[in-house]
């Protein structure tokens, strides 16, 4: 008995090393491939390392796209979103969890919609609208389907019910009014609940291609993901992997340093957001 | 002091619409509006010629679902070609991400050296943007230099066309997307299997149930909600996670291994097909509304059983 199970760990054991090295593969090999000299094949010099350590290749894809412009667009785009997304949520949370109105049912319904039909294939017509109001190719219209955002009022939703009615009322009989009561009773209950979508949010935008590529032109406003693409197209003009590898690793880098520092709020966040 | 309190009634009775007004209105304004807009535009043709501008678009009924479904007219056959890669595609995501996932949670909820770094070894593709994960395949795949190729030539084999090849094309996205998303599907396993109680499993290995047979009877039984929920997530996922093709060869050739979405996206990238655009997306929208809302209404009512 105590054997058999020995054999079953040693198994699961090597079964994990094999998948996670398998997993971690591509990332080594891209980390190796843009600090090797320009163009050297990977036969030549050490293995692991090429004939020197050089940062010659990111160099290169600095010099391909404005990568400190695109950081700085990137980050607008996604804090800016964020930033909106946090009144409108709690605005809208507050009102579905603690208040009775006419037609509440309807409302919360009609908001789910936005779950059940995504912004992501809705490409053409939300591009029609960005163009009636005007806003093709201005920071603005990045935004602003992302303002509303149903999942967060969801999940702050379902926070806020949490939250003993007794402390509002406690609130109100000291005198405190709506936004006091929702920023001293119910944002700081619901501190975990902001994390998790502030995560999702902040991930999910800072990855986004197909919206930016199509609702923006002109290089000052787009963010990393554009930027990378030119990387890829100009790889494709038969120039080097190399650099395409530097720029990947340039775009990567905010995200996994992030995620290494918040591992477990992050895993806890993107359990949550299978209701997207 | 009467109309002090009028005022207040008033505010109490308006407040609430006021502060669903934000989220309501965006709602309404990119994702109802545009869905309902979708199915009007799919019924026009953008005119057509020299004189083309400022003229109105013609009214055609079913005339766009008609070619896009019709196997000798050139957007029907990207079409039908995209739809029958998305649904392979789909479908290989949920046969193989999913209990890839599952597997992943089961080896890594057991207390093991080196944790840490197996969990981030699954769980970081599913944090790169897709087009990022993309390129860096782009080069794994590449013909000459890369590491797929490699491993086949140290083998003895030759080297394939990854990328280029319209036999491969697909099965090459699919890869990338399983390595993707495998992480992701875990997370929601891993979350199932904290919920188990230790105590089951004690009751079972008293029983004399080795492993095997506590997975089977056991884990995979209380796991089937979880299951469930990720199979159909991910099959949603499939039709809008389409961006890793920019970088994999662009639908490959001959829409090879095109996916709907993305031949959607050339479409307005290129300012072209107004209405077939607009009928590809509905026939998208039909697709991932059926799903998820089968999703929601089953977890909404099993979560109210409660």
């Amino acid at each position: 008995m105590t054997r058999k199970s020995g054999v079953a760990q040693a198994v699961a054991t090597v079964l994990t090393a094999t998948i996670g090295l398998v997993f971690l593969l591509p990332l080594v090999f891209t980390i190796l491939v843009s600090i090797r000299p320009e163009n050297e094949p990977v036969t030549q010099g050490s293995i692991f390392f090429g004939s020197e350590i050089t940062l010659s290749l990111y160099q290169h894809a600095l010099n391909i796209a404005p990568w400190g412009l695109h950081y700085f667009n990137s980050i607008i785009f996604v804090g800016g979103t964020l930033l909106v997304q946090l009144f409108t949520v709690t605005c809208a949370a507050y009102a579905f969890a603690r208040l009775r109105f006419w037609g509440r049912n309807l409302l919360l319904v009609v908001i789910l919609l936005q779950l059940m039909i995504p912004s992501g294939v809705l490409l053409v017509q939300n591009f029609r609208m960005i163009n009636l109001l005007g806003l093709f190719d201005t920071r603005l219209a990045l935004m602003l389907p992302y303002w509303g955002s149903a999942f967060g009022m969801l999940l702050l939703r379902q926070a806020f019910r949490e939250v003993p009615i007794e402390l509002e009322e406690a609130a109100r009989i000291d005198g405190a009014n709506l936004l006091q009561v929702i920023r001293h009773v119910y944002v700081v209950n619901a501190i975990p609940a902001y994390v998790a979508f502030a995560l999702v949010s902040l991930s999910s935008h800072w990855n986004e291609f197909l919206w930016p590529f199509i609702i923006t032109r002109s290089e000052e406003i787009r963010p990393l993901t554009v930027g990378l693409n030119k990387l890829i197209k100009t790889t494709d003009q038969g120039a080097f992997y190399g650099q395409l590898m530097a720029g990947t690793i340039i775009v990567i880098t905010p995200l996994v340093i992030l995620f290494l520092l918040f591992q477990r709020q992050f895993v806890e966040s993107f359990a949550r957001s299978g209701i997207r | 002091m009467i109309a002090g309190a009028w005022r207040h009634r008033l505010t109490a009775r308006v407040l609430p619409y006021l502060l669903i007004a934000p989220t309501l209105v965006l709602v309404l304004m990119f994702n109802v509006l545009p869905a309902v807009n979708t199915v009007n535009d799919s019924l026009y043709k953008p005119a057509r010629g020299l004189n083309a501008a400022g003229k109105p678009p013609q009214f055609v009924r079913l005339q766009n679902f008609a070619d896009i479904l019709d196997d000798s007219h050139y957007m029907g056959q990207r079409f039908l070609r995209s739809f029958r890669n998305t649904l392979i595609f789909a479908l290989a995501t949920v046969l193989v991400a999913v209990p890839l996932g599952l597997l992943l949670a089961l080896l890594l909820n057991r207390p093991q050296q080196l944790l840490g770094v197996w969990r981030f070894a699954v769980f970081y593709p599913a944090l790169l943007p897709l087009i990022g994960a993309a390129s860096i395949w782009s080069f794994i795949f590449s013909d000459s230099i890369g590491l797929a190729n490699a491993v086949l030539r140290s083998l003895g084999q030759p080297g394939l066309n990854w990328l280029g090849d319209r036999n491969l094309v697909l099965l090459s996205v699919i890869i990338v997307n399983i390595w993707k998303q495998a992480g992701y599907f875990m997370i929601f396993f891993l979350a199932g299997l904290q919920n188990i109680a230790r105590e089951l499993y004690e009751a079972a290995a008293l029983d004399g149930a080795g492993g095997f047979q506590q997975f089977l009877w056991l884990t995979l039984p209380l796991l089937r909600r979880t299951l469930l929920f990720v199979s159909v997530i991910s099959f949603t996922f499939a039709f809008q996670t389409v961006e890793q093709l920019q970088a994999l060869g662009e639908g490959g050739p001959a829409d090879s291994a095109n996916l709907l979405l993305y031949l959607i996206f050339q479409n307005i990238a290129e300012r072209r097909n107004w209405g077939y655009v607009n009928a590809m997306t509905l026939v998208l929208i039909a697709v991932v509304l059926t799903f998820t809302l089968g999703n929601f209404l089953l977890f909404e009512r099993s979560e109210n059983d409660r």
